[in-house]
């Protein structure tokens, strides 16, 4: 290892000649100085004394590297850790009442040492009563748990399935089809996306409330139906690198244009669909504001960040959290799951979109 | 161009002697109609063209542009939901009846009399409530007096604060992204479990963060600190020891919650690391490799390289993440207000709050929660705000213009 080290021939002439000028004694290094040098030498740092070997400055980087690399990664899965153990964390009692609040990595008093409750109290506690106690204030008992999970699934997978195809046909025709105008238009869509989201809101809940759309499934499902603009753009942009010819290859063999988009744009753009589609259905999963604005609390068609929200009142009260955390594992670990099986997918499509830019 | 215009003026005059030609002609000899055949190949471009898009630019035209032009008129009338008996299309068919006119209004006194007046609805009434209004911010001075001041200032300031996390979260996902683009084993996991915050729940994270940042939660138990950080409202006086009631140094607001805030912006940077990371090492791998190696056998370190060959090559990524976040660092709610739920009054000033919870008391506060919900009120604040964001955003567009030149 420490043959690496590489002693540089200009210091030892530094060292060497006897008869030198004043400024040159100066020069002169110290046994302190070249020890520190070598030292410095050894983590990869080339310093006046000694030069640092490449392979050497090479290892010692990657292993600062995968240090800091390391400790963000940790910062960043530590808070979801938590999440876990905190769900385990038996809040009912008086004994177990700041059991949360002092958690580090393991709850002192979980749900598996307190007797008489099963390892997953929170839990059956969320999916039995959970909602029961969160709509007392509000005179409500029309909701379970797995209602705003199955209110949920619906308001993420049907806008999203929907409006990925309709996205990607209005890319289609924009990127593929030759029509008078279609930049035009393009634009003018493109220019939806400068306006803000809460500019228009409660202009939204007016508009809504007046089609009666308001309180019930159609307000989270229907906008979503019609596609998203920027799934439209960046499949768009996908296309734009799909070769033509295919498309006249299937025109001059007689496919029709609806023909041509399911039988060829559809699969072949299947990588930027799915990455998309996987992306908007993250989004509505964890989309609040929707149900928040739209969704009255004591109607059964509210999601699940609202029915979290709603539990979290009702619980923070008595400071029993356990069964909020739980929820929280409950809401985020789908999509945690998801996201874990299609990583490549959704990382690379991201990754486009930022060489693209 | 001058020469232009009058080829223009002149056109028509020519137009009408040929046609007054034809006309005359035409009595004699029909001409053959030679219209050139249409090519049906474009024509079904064009139609399928439309058909393909027609169900976005319906959705787009439906719940963005419609609701935007309904949005500005609305601003300038007194529409609210649920107490009038017109709906909303009733309403703006009769828009002109609601804006800036005189009209009676009919009202019964305890007495049972009727009283006829007139009133003036003025159209910039909720703009003129955005600066005018003022609020109480908890606060005292010295008098004991409530300290009084502008409520749109107070939210305005608040989201401007929470700013702070973008320049933090460019730096640090900066340094991430070229850590992770060094050639290492493992820079996808990273890449993968950096962006992991971005997926999840924002309100589940919230509710974590909020325990663990318990006075007597992990973060305080780990540094040893007794912050009270979610409920500390720090004053300029507590952290100086002085007594000062100078507006400008203590205003009992400058400082007011700034630990509070401190911790929104610090779950916001580390939720949206993973996102601008991915954008950097994006941008960082199409970093042409030609100029960087030539940097280096010409024997520049790689601090210099990093400034004078990398970022020139990255300012396109930067650039789109900074435009990207200002607009939608103007529009937080969300995290604040799970955080510390808003108080519904319109004269109480929140320490935390953006500026779209205005919007929110103002326009989506339902009757159930003690509020009015009105409409005009929200869409008035909405538009300030869309013209806040389109003037930064434009801002930006210039300073990048200029930087070109």
């Amino acid at each position: 290892m420490d043959n690496e080290m590489i002693t540089a021939p200009e210091t030892e002439e530094a060292v060497a000649p006897a008869p030198a000028p004043v400024e040159d004694d100066s020069k002169q290094y110290s046994p302190i100085r070249y020890a520190f040098g070598a030292v410095l030498a050894f983590f990869g740092i080339s310093s006046k004394t000694h030069r640092a070997s490449k392979k050497r400055a090479k290892l010692v980087g990657d292993i600062v590297t995968y240090i800091v690399l390391l400790f963000g990664a940790f910062l960043m899965v530590y808070p979801f850790w938590w999440m876990l153990a905190g769900s385990f964390a038996f809040t009912n009692t008086t004994e177990g009442q700041g059991s949360l609040q002092s958690l580090i990595w393991w709850p002192e008093y979980s749900t598996f040492t307190a007797e008489a409750v099963g390892p997953f109290y929170n839990y059956s506690e969320t999916f039995s009563r959970g909602m029961t106690k969160a709509l007392v204030s509000i005179l409500s008992d029309k909701m379970s748990y797995w209602r705003a999970v199955l209110n949920n699934l619906i308001y993420s997978i049907v806008p999203v399935v929907v409006g990925v195809i309709t996205s990607a046909s209005a890319a289609f025709s924009f990127a593929k089809i030759q029509w008078i105008g279609r930049n035009v238009v393009f634009f003018f869509l493109l220019a939806a996306v400068m306006v803000p989201g809460p500019a228009i809101m409660s202009t939204q809940l007016a508009m809504y409330t007046d089609l009666q759309m308001v309180d019930n499934w159609s307000v989270m499902v229907v906008p979503g139906l019609f596609g998203s603009i920027m799934t439209a753009f960046f499949i768009r942009q996908f296309l734009f690198g799909m070769p033509t010819s295919i498309i006249e290859a299937a025109k001059i063999d007689g496919a029709g244009y609806f023909r041509i988009f399911c039988g060829f744009v559809l699969p072949l753009s299947m990588p930027a669909i799915m990455a998309q589609g996987l992306l908007s259905f993250m989004g509505c999963w964890n989309n609040y504001m929707g149900s928040f604005i739209f969704i009255d609390p004591g109607s059964e068609w509210i999601n699940l960040p609202h029915a979290m929200y709603l539990m979290n009142n009702a619980y923070s009260v008595n400071n029993h959290l356990g069964p909020v955390i739980a929820s929280s594992v409950l809401c985020v670990l789908p999509v945690l799951i998801l996201f874990g099986c299609f990583q490549k997918l959704i990382i690379g499509s991201l990754m486009l979109t930022g060489s693209k830019e | 161009m001058e020469e232009n215009i009058t080829a223009v003026a002149e056109e028509p005059t020519v137009v009408e002697d040929s046609a007054a030609v034809v006309e005359t002609t035409e009595e004699v000899v029909p001409p053959k109609k030679k219209r050139k055949p249409i090519n049906q190949a474009k024509l079904q471009d064009n139609i399928w063209g439309w058909v393909f898009c027609i169900p976005l630019i319906v959705g787009t035209v439906w719940f963005v542009y419609s609701a935007l032009i309904m949005a500005v008129l609305l601003s300038f009338t007194r529409f609210s939901i649920g107490t009038g008996t017109e709906s909303l299309m009733e309403y703006l068919g009769n828009y002109s009846s609601h804006i800036a006119t005189t009209r009676p209004i009919v009202g019964e006194t305890e007495d049972g009399l009727l009283i006829m007046g007139e009133a003036y609805s003025d159209p910039f009434v909720w703009y003129k409530q955005i600066f005018t209004q003022t609020g109480n911010m908890g606060a005292v001075d010295a008098a004991g007096n409530p300290i009084m001041m502008n409520v749109m200032g107070a939210y305005l300031f608040n989201t401007v604060f929470y700013m702070i996390g973008i320049p933090i979260g460019m730096v640090l996902s900066m340094f991430f992204a070229v850590c992770m683009s060094r050639d290492i084993k493992g820079g996808n996991l990273f890449r993968v479990l950096y962006y992991v915050p971005c997926v999840a729940s924002t309100i589940a994270v919230v509710y974590t963060f909020k325990l663990l940042f318990d006075a007597q939660g992990v973060i305080n138990s780990l540094f040893g600190s007794d912050l009270n950080w979610l409920g500390d409202h720090l004053t300029w006086n507590k952290v100086s020891g002085g007594n000062s009631q100078a507006v400008f140094m203590c205003t009992e607001y400058w400082c007011q919650g700034i630990i509070q805030k401190s911790v929104v912006v610090i779950m916001s940077v580390w939720k949206g690391l993973g996102g601008t990371i991915i954008l950097y090492v994006a941008g960082l791998s199409g970093v042409n490799a030609a100029t960087k190696e030539a940097a280096q056998i010409d024997g520049a370190s790689g601090w210099t390289i990093f400034w004078k060959v990398t970022m020139p090559d990255l300012y396109p990524v930067i650039f789109y993440n900074i435009v990207t976040s200002v607009i939608g660092g103007m529009q937080i709610y969300a995290e604040p207000v799970l955080f510390w739920p808003d108080d519904k009054s319109l004269t109480t000033i929140s320490n935390t709050s953006g500026y779209v919870s205005l919007i929110w008391k103002n326009g989506l506060t339902p009757p159930s929660e003690g509020g009015n919900t009105m409409p005009s009120a929200g869409a008035a604040y909405g538009m300030f705000l869309a013209i806040i964001i389109f003037f930064m955003t434009l801002f930006q567009f210039w300073l990048d213009s200029r930087k070109k030149d």
